[in-house]
């Protein structure tokens, strides 16, 4: 029963703080237009070659067109296959796609455990089982390879060892120790029926069994739950925000245009302190 | 020091790196005895200022105290402006970016190789894009946070906080142009060259530090006198008066350059520099715009007629301060649109940086000359003839312009046009690399600061210019660089006379509306000088 309610809180923590993190970001003041070009929201070949409406003769006469599919599949291509990373830097991408492909697979394992358990009272349908194995075996051998292959080649690395501190090996350890106490549970229950038990038990407010190593195996869980929003590895939070927020926005304050409302908000804000440099407060006399 | 940390830089030794074997450049500067060695700072200047980072003073107003209470002083000010900094209160404009930034770097370390200085440098530590926000992370860490106090070395707080650290760290933010390739190439988006900028800010702002071309005779004297360069109402009327001259001496045409005229459709802004050092560069422009037709004026009021924002390398005050005279000028005219010349961070501080501080009646919309001058080639509204430019030409593209503002095609289509043998650098467009005074460099003259630009900071660009002339390097032939930015042709200048190429091969420089003029079918003398 213990372990039920620890599942619970710490599933809780981690979405809520995650959530209000990124409320946290949401609520930030407007920043100065600090966009980066290319962005992928310019249409047609704009996006690719990274030009935007400036380059139209009088733009801000012109509607202004925005391609929001374009947006979302460069969003999808960051997402899915940590696109910079493959393209800027192609052999540590492998690692880090490994494990990150890992992360999503076991997302989706545990999404099909889930499915799992709400049908298995009428029956199992044979894909789902299947499904949930390949995603469940898959997903945790890409990650367990590719947390272990992190903190081997940021330990090796010379210059990646400089900037590593010991938080960060800890992180990746801590993912590694998670996938590998799960990598035992189910080395005893090779078709992740005791996943589904436990989905069960959430779902219906049921305790369920628990031998020593899945009990090992689900604190280490929890807590990993629990720590990710509170550290950088939060950075599905934080990416979001980077993209969207900072280098893909530059929404033109025009005239009578939607965001003038924000801007003139945001102008009428007093500080409340200062900066202490004489220049600051004599008017730059 | 070998194998240098992060952690370093808070150790009191004499100077962390000097500089060697630098990044090697093409035929024909791969010749040993092709470029001067580099050289050591004096005493002087080490005992006066801090030389111990690098050996170069990019912030001549940084003075190493007589004192441990300075020291302290100094410090504590840095530490003040570090809270700051992530303040929503008086950073609001740039805490989102910031928080970003500083909290989510994975260590990738992908940003290095974006990065001209530190390729150039032959991959200093010390330049690399996290070296610097790594530093900075640590200070953060270990005065900011509760997990850095508790956990220190742990979390990454293992810096010492002394004079030293701060001193160098100030330094190292003018080692970086604030080009921003190095955020191009995140993944997570995050920007290096921002937390180079907040850091200035910190010293700017909060310490009152800040190197004197940028501050002293940089925003402050453009808020007294309306120019960074001093030029004044009077001297730059008179100087309208010897330009429209010249262009008769030089193109046969009598023009009346406008200027104040109220209710104009556009008000064309120069960067002041142009007028002293590169005047024909204007004077293209009014050949240009008056062939055209066009309804333009000139501004003569303060701040008017310099169109350059220093404080968008270093302090957000006096970039808003700047761009609101600016902004203000043109809506005493009633001019219905700004359009800027040829200046990169103009461009970026214009239509960018500073859209959002004005609203209602006080919002003129600011264009690039860019579109403008294409749609009067493509038009035909210039008789042009190409074969005038029929030598090798290559773009050189103003970060500002491309990679923070996203003017790529139009430039292109023009050179095509006017140009039969133009071509590319490579990389290119919004890949470009930085010309190396990005971000205050092309002005800091100070110490030997600009033997750092020469050799380390412009020697990308240098590269990139010399593998675009390959196979045309015969001094018979004149080759140009088309460099639409008043910092970058002063960088570009710099280097083509650091290393003899001009003189040795024939290689020029300037801007865009040069060329255009000069392929103009109605003049009989070429208007750029070196094909006279
Ligand atoms: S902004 Fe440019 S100069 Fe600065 S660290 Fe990044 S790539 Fe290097
Ligand atoms: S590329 Fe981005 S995440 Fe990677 S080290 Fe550089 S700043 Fe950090």
């Amino acid at each position: 029963m213990i372990l039920l309610v620890y599942i619970y809180f710490s599933l809780f923590i981690f979405v809520f703080v995650s959530l209000w993190k990124a409320l946290k970001y949401a609520k930030m003041p407007m920043h100065s237009r600090w966009e980066l070009y290319p962005v992928p929201k310019e249409t047609g070949e704009r996006a690719k070659y990274g030009g935007s409406y400036f380059e139209d003769y009088q733009w801000w006469a012109k509607p202004r067109e925005v391609s929001h599919v374009g947006e979302l599949k460069e969003m999808l291509k960051e997402m899915l296959f940590i696109k910079n990373l493959f393209v800027n830097q192609r052999p540590f991408w492998w690692l880090s796609y490994t494990m990150h492909l890992g992360i999503y697979f076991l997302g989706v394992w545990t999404i099909l455990l889930g499915v799992g358990a709400l049908t298995e009272p009428s029956g199992l349908p044979s894909f789902i089982y299947y499904a949930t194995l390949i995603s469940g075996s898959v997903g945790a051998l890409l990650t367990a390879l590719g947390s272990i292959a992190l903190i081997l080649r940021r330990f090796t690395d010379t210059t990646l060892r400089k900037y590593t501190t010991p938080q960060e090996y800890f992180n990746l350890l801590f993912i590694f120790a998670v996938v590998i106490t799960g990598m035992m549970v189910w080395v005893g229950d090779p078709g992740f029926n005791y996943g589904r038990m436990i989905m069960k038990g959430l779902f219906t407010f049921t305790p369920f069994t628990h031998g020593g190593v899945l009990t090992v195996h689900i604190i280490l869980l929890g807590a990993l739950l629990v720590y990710i929003p509170f550290t950088k590895m939060s950075h599905y939070v934080g990416k979001y925000f980077t993209f969207h927020k900072v280098l893909w926005e530059n929404e033109p304050n025009l005239r009578g245009a939607k965001i003038e409302a924000s801007v003139r908000k945001a102008l009428s804000y007093q500080p409340k302190t200062s900066w202490s440099a004489p220049h600051i407060n004599n008017k730059g006399n | 020091m070998k194998n240098l940390k992060p952690q370093d830089m808070g150790k009191r030794t004499e100077q962390l790196v000097q500089l060697g074997k630098l990044m090697d450049l093409p035929a024909p500067y791969d010749q040993p005895g092709m470029e001067p060695p580099l050289t050591v700072p004096k005493d002087a200047w080490k005992e006066k200022h801090c030389t111990t980072l690098d050996g170069y003073v990019g912030i001549d107003t940084l003075i190493r105290p007589q004192t441990k209470a300075e020291e302290e002083q100094v410090v504590n000010s840095f530490l003040s402006g570090l809270a700051k900094i992530f303040s929503d209160d008086v950073n609001r404009n740039f805490l989102q970016p910031l928080v970003l930034s500083i909290k989510y770097c994975a260590k990738c370390n992908t940003c290095s190789e974006a990065c001209h200085i530190f390729k150039a440098s032959g991959g200093q530590e010390i330049y690399r894009p996290i070296f610097r926000s790594e530093v900075l992370r640590k200070i953060v860490k270990k005065h900011l946070t509760k997990s850095g106090k508790m956990l220190g070395s742990l979390v990454g707080a293992d810096i010492d906080i002394n004079w030293e650290t701060i001193a160098r760290l100030g330094e190292l933010a003018y080692r970086c142009n604030l080009c921003r390739r190095c955020a191009q190439a995140c993944p997570l988006g995050l920007d290096n060259g921002l937390l180079a900028r907040e850091i200035r800010k910190i010293f700017s702002q909060e310490m009152g530090i800040a190197p004197k071309p940028l501050h002293e005779k940089g925003t402050m004297l453009q808020l007294k006198t309306g120019s960074s360069t001093g030029l004044t109402k009077p001297a730059f009327l008179d100087m309208l008066e010897f330009m429209e001259d010249d262009i008769f001496a030089k193109t046969g045409k009598k023009i009346k350059i406008p200027v104040d005229k109220k209710g104009a459709d556009i008000l064309l802004t120069h960067n002041a520099g142009e007028f002293m050092t590169w005047p024909d560069n204007p004077a293209a422009f009014a050949v240009l715009f008056t062939e055209a037709g066009l309804d333009w004026t000139l501004s003569s009021d303060m701040i008017g007629y310099d169109n350059v924002n220093y404080g968008l390398w270093y302090d957000d005050v006096q970039a808003r301060r700047v761009a609101q005279e600016q902004f203000k000028v043109a809506k005493q005219l009633g001019v219905r649109r700004i359009i800027i010349g040829e200046c990169g961070h103009a461009h970026k501080a214009s239509a960018v940086s500073m859209d959002r501080i004005t609203v209602g009646e006080d919002k003129i919309p600011v264009e690039s000359f860019l579109p403008l001058l294409w749609e009067m080639v493509n038009r035909k509204v210039l008789k042009l003839d190409p074969q005038k430019n029929n030598f090798p030409v290559t773009l050189h593209d103003p970060c500002n312009v491309v990679r923070m503002m996203g003017v790529v095609k139009p430039q292109r289509q023009i050179l095509q046009a006017i140009c039969p043998q133009f071509r590319e650098m490579t990389p290119h467009g919004v890949n470009n690399y930085c010309c190396g005074g990005g971000s205050g460099f092309a002005i800091m003259q100070s110490m030997n600061f600009p033997e750092f630009r020469k050799q380390v900071g412009s020697r990308m660009k240098f590269r990139q210019i010399l593998q675009a002339f390959q196979g045309s390097m015969d001094p018979g032939t004149p080759k140009y660089i088309c460099a639409p930015c008043s910092n970058c042709k002063g960088a570009i200048r710099d280097i083509l006379e650091f290393y003899h190429t001009t003189e040795k091969f024939n290689i020029h420089y300037g801007g865009l509306v040069e060329l255009v003029v000069n392929a103009l079918v109605d003049i009989e003398k070429p208007f750029l000088e070196f094909l006279a």
